[in-house]
């Protein structure tokens, strides 16, 4: 029962920052029917920019101000970066290549997440950072948390889990109560019926970029405040939240939250109980079994879990 | 609904498959004969004359990029100032150059680079690769031009040795740090007689480098009476809990020999996390004391500290002053010796042909070159039996918990 409870903690913690991945894809797609490949990069940027801020803020052994501030400030600046990035992202890579085939705008992302890789590491470096809050307090963050069982849910991955969803339901209620949220649904409905109607299509576009990036941020965090990133992280990352949009449906926000939990569950069960004389190992073939498993979605889900049919008049 | 080209029914496939044959049948020529002419032109190239007044280029061949860019940006650092301090005096000029493999990737970077350097005539030999994958995947295309190549960490067993009919070298693959068939009975052997474990859980990457000290290790613990249990995580794995939920409680040790020494660090914290006793058990591969920082890991490495060898203070203060603000590792060092053998090598072979030289030549004059004062202590010279150093050693330290690395073993 305690492994079942450890590996639950660990495929929560691990979907919930899919979760957030999932959701820029699916922002994005959404309104634009693109595929921002370089979303993951951005999610890089966003773990580079929460080392720097809480490296200024007196690092994890002796921060300036108490933690918990930390990792507040640490995640606003990392989103706060991020947004800013999706505008010129959005500007400068893919606006002019709105009218343009589909293959354009994916071919550009596609380069934006090179050119990001690269200057990013022209910039500061092929080393790996490490947030290492477990410098903070002799690990207090990793040894404090609450008790299920056996099992020890420490705080790190608490603040992870409750933060990720708390950022969901500031999604949810963006989208689903908000005049501009619901311009999003609007364009993201028909684009060029909500332009008629007067709503302003390249704001709504730039607000959505500003929030997928922003949740790329936070994610971004997120996964640092446990893990070691680097300039590379982006791939690996960016791969598995674009896997858990389109297992959620590519283009529905709650298929992208229940896709990125889904990931994370698979993952977390495969790796913790899949083993045996006969059959391939779970620790060493994981991916094996979540793409297997993917592909039989596909097979009979064309459109994932939540996302709708696409239905064209003929 | 009308054929296209108007040709009947059936006629249009037939003609497809026609003109499929041909292409297929024009690009299997193309090849053989592509395949002639490399063989050729390598082996012509070998004998090519090189004046030796002329710029050579140096090819470092390591990962630059990735998540072990860390340990091709240290190497290269060392191997800058190697070229900058030694070639003069030996009468060469010399343009380093780097060849990224990042680990990610696989071997078809190195393969890539190995053709690129072989069709550069000033290439007279070869640092790198760095890691056994991308070593073993080029040697023999190196071998094929006799452009000598050696690396400073590439410690696979097999590409120096044959074990159970295996052999991924070649003749023209050199190293001058010793293989895991010394690292892993050393590691094996402290565990046993040093830690006294009972029971050892081993990883690997699913990739050369860790399968081949893996399974180094797990032999040497096996055959011992030690109880081991093996798990094998993807090479680009960041997240290590559910790997950690299958240490058992009573493991003495994780013997975890990545390339990415922040994952070492990641794994000893998720194991004391889910308060598990094991301590991490690094590789050379996580030989880097800003990364893995641990305290009470040890990690085993085929360099010591060079900072405690009298006779490298001159050194080190030079290699500082390029390299203002950071630390001396343990993968440098090597890649220092590694330009000092190669341009030692050529420089015998330039003197020998009078001021002209081939890639055979400086192939052949590798292995008669002995360093008397070596970086590493001592001094260095080749072993007979294989293209290893002689009586070369690993060393094992533990992080002490202001997270420096002491000499254990």
């Amino acid at each position: 029962m305690d492994q079942f409870i450890q590996l639950t903690v660990d495929g929560l913690t691990l979907g919930s920052v899919y979760a957030l991945i999932a959701l820029g894809y699916t922002l994005v797609y959404g309104v634009l029917k693109l595929l921002n490949f370089a979303h993951g990069d951005v999610f890089m940027v966003g773990t580079f920019a929460g080392f720097g801020v809480l490296q200024a803020l007196g690092g994890p052994a002796s921060p300036k101000v108490p933690i918990w501030l930390v990792i507040i400030l640490v995640t606003l600046a990392a989103m706060a970066v991020c947004a800013a990035l999706g505008v010129v992202i959005e500007r400068f890579a893919y606006r002019p290549l709105r009218d343009a085939p589909r293959i354009a705008p994916l071919i550009s992302a596609l380069g934006v997440s090179f050119f990001l890789a690269n200057s990013m590491q022209l910039l500061f470096g092929a080393t790996p950072r490490n947030y290492d809050l477990f410098q903070y307090h002799a690990g207090t963050l990793y040894l404090r948390g609450l008790h299920i069982g056996g099992v020890t849910v420490p705080l790190l991955r608490i603040i992870t889990i409750v933060a990720a969803f708390v950022l969901m339901v500031i999604l949810w209620f963006l989208v689903n109560k908000t005049r501009t949220g619901k311009a999003m649904r609007a364009t993201s409905f028909d684009r060029e019926a909500a332009a008629m109607m007067g709503i302003d299509i390249d704001r709504v576009i730039v607000f959505t970029f500003i929030l997928g990036s922003a949740l790329a941020g936070a994610a971004g965090v997120m996964f640092s405040l446990r893990v070691p990133t680097n300039v590379s992280i982006g791939f690996i990352a960016g791969l598995k939240g674009f896997i858990a949009a389109v297992i959620g449906g590519i283009g529905s926000i709650p298929g992208a939250m229940a896709g990125g939990l889904i990931l994370g569950f698979l993952e977390s069960y495969i790796q913790g109980y899949v083993h045996g004389a006969h059959i391939p190992d779970g620790t060493q073939w994981s991916d094996l079994y979540v793409f297997s498993v993917l592909i039989v979605l596909m097979l009979f889900r064309h459109q994932g879990l939540l996302g709708r049919p696409d239905i064209r008049k003929v | 609904m009308t054929p296209r080209n108007n040709l009947p029914p059936g006629k249009e496939d037939y003609s497809m498959k026609k003109a499929f044959v041909l292409a297929l049948a024009v690009l299997a020529t193309s090849v053989v004969a592509a395949s002639a002419q490399g063989s050729q032109t390598a082996s012509a190239r070998s004998l090519a004359s090189f004046n030796c007044s002329k710029t050579i280029t140096l090819p470092f061949v390591t990962p630059l990029t990735g998540g072990a860019g860390f340990l091709g940006t240290e190497q290269m650092s060392w191997a800058k100032y190697a070229v900058k301090t030694l070639a003069p005096g030996l009468g060469l000029k010399v343009k380093l150059v780097g060849g990224d493999t990042p680990v990610e990737q696989g071997p078809a970077p190195a393969q890539t680079l190995a053709q690129k350097y072989i069709g550069t005539p000033s290439v007279l030999a070869l640092l790198g690769p760095s890691t056994s994958g991308a070593a073993a995947a080029s040697t023999k295309t190196y071998a094929a031009a006799k452009l000598a190549h050696i690396s400073p960490s590439a410690t696979r067993t097999t590409l120096t040795k044959t074990v159970g009919g295996t052999f991924d070298g070649s003749q023209a693959f050199f190293r001058d740090v010793p293989g895991d068939y010394i690292q892993g009975p050393s590691d094996a052997n402290f565990m046993i007689n040093s830690l006294h474990v009972k029971k050892v859980v081993i990883m690997d990457f699913q990739e050369p480098y860790s399968l081949g000290l893996a399974g180094a290790v797990d032999s040497t613990l096996k055959a011992k009476g030690v109880s081991t249990i093996r798990l094998s995580a993807p090479n680009t794995t960041t997240d290590y809990s559910a790997y950690v939920t299958k240490v058992p409680s009573d493991a003495d040790i994780v013997f975890f020999p990545t390339q990415k020494p922040g994952d070492a660090q990641t794994f000893a914290q998720q194991l004391i996390e889910q308060g598990k006793k094991a301590k991490v058990f690094g590789g050379d591969g996580s030989n880097d004391s800003s990364q893995f920082k641990q305290p009470g890991s040890y990690v085993s490495n085929f360099a010591p500290d060079i900072t405690g060898i009298a006779a490298d203070a001159k050194l080190i203060a030079g290699w500082k002053k390029d390299n203002a603000g950071k630390a001396v590792g343990s993968f440098g060092p090597p890649s220092y010796g590694a330009v000092q053998i190669a341009l030692t090598a050529i420089s015998k072979a330039c003197k020998a042909g009078h001021g002209s030289t081939t890639r055979l030549a400086v192939f052949h004059t590798f292995k008669k070159v002995s360093i008397k004062n070596w970086i590493l202590g001592g001094s260095f010279k080749w072993s007979t039996k294989s293209n290893d150093p002689l009586n070369a050693k690993f060393y094992i330290f533990q992080i002490q918990s202001n997270g420096s690395y002491k000499l254990v073993g």
